[in-house]
């Protein structure tokens, strides 16, 4: 049978290998898509972050009163878990079964150390104003940092939170 | 979304990118290393009454894997640092790794769906 007469007039198909960077931009965009999506809920591998209080509901207390993290499930007395946005804030009791017990060589965990979680906020000034005026401690005023005003507050265990305010230049990935 | 954003302190910049180039997710990591009062870079600084931050502690990131003992024998024959033996918990079994400053960094393995790295 002879062939369509268009053929010769037809640009050969060539095949392409996808190439890897656009496979991982793709890739990329898509989780994205089902990271951002309208239904927080459908988020997947949430950021998380476990600190040691040494007080269960007062950390609790404090992460959702002043920081405005949302309680998603606690077991007293040893753990709790909270959310921000994208972040998952896991609370553990140093000392107490689960994440709080002793190590091998009884090295028990502790609250503290200079590692911390971010919060951005929008008036670092009023932000922080409104935190000393409930009485939590702040570690150190405001500096400025590179693109960035930042400032350091302590929870009821004495565990940093780092609050900053972007300025100009500031990038995170989008 | 926002971005959830996590600071540690480290030793050697260098060595901690090398360390957790390959590990991060949805994280970032922002590593600093300590630099003296009244350097530009403000979040690793000393604090006003003068006390520097240093790497370590206990409060950490986690980073979800399936199988923790795979990837605990991985990262052994690979060299890294362990903190402690695997331990069973409620939620899941974890161990704790050292970042070469010996920032720990904890490797969970869900054994209930609850306790996924994922919210319900």
């Amino acid at each position: 049978m002879a062939g369509d007469p268009l053929d010769a007039l037809r640009l050969p198909v060539v095949p392409v290998d996808p190439r890897p960077e656009f496979a991982t931009a793709l890739h990329r965009r898509i989780e994205a898509t089902i990271e951002g999506g309208a239904d927080p809920g459908g988020r997947r591998d949430s950021p998380t972050v476990r600190y040691f209080v040494d007080d269960l509901e007062l950390a609790v207390a404090f992460y959702c009163r002043q920081l405005g993290f949302e309680e998603e499930l606690r077991s007293p007395p040893a753990f709790a878990m909270l959310y921000r946005g994208g972040l998952r804030l896991l609370l553990s009791v140093p000392g107490l079964p689960g994440a709080g017990a002793a190590l091998s060589d009884g090295t028990v965990p502790a609250a503290g150390g200079w590692n911390r979680i971010t919060v951005k906020v929008s008036d670092l000034g009023a932000a922080l104003e409104a935190l000393s005026s409930a009485g939590v401690p702040v570690r150190a005023g405001i500096t400025r940092g590179i693109a960035v005003r930042q400032a350091l507050i302590q929870d009821p265990s004495g565990n940093l939170v780092e609050l900053i305010e972007p300025a100009e230049g500031y990038h995170e990935r989008t | 979304m926002s971005t959830v954003s996590v600071r540690y302190i480290v030793d050697d910049v260098d060595a901690a990118i090398a360390f957790y180039r390959d590990h991060l997710g949805y994280l970032r990591l922002v590593l600093v290393a300590p630099v003296p009062t009244g350097h530009p870079g403000g979040g690793s600084r000393p604090m006003p009454d003068g006390t520097p931050q240093r790497p370590g502690g206990w409060n950490r990131f986690m980073i979800e894997v399936p199988d923790v003992a795979a990837a605990a024998e991985k990262l052994r024959a690979a060299g890294v640092r362990f903190r402690n033996e695997i331990v069973a918990g409620v939620g899941g079994k974890q161990v704790m790794i050292e970042d070469p400053s010996g920032n720990p960094v904890e490797l969970f393995e869900p054994i209930r769906p609850e306790a996924r790295l994922a919210r319900q």
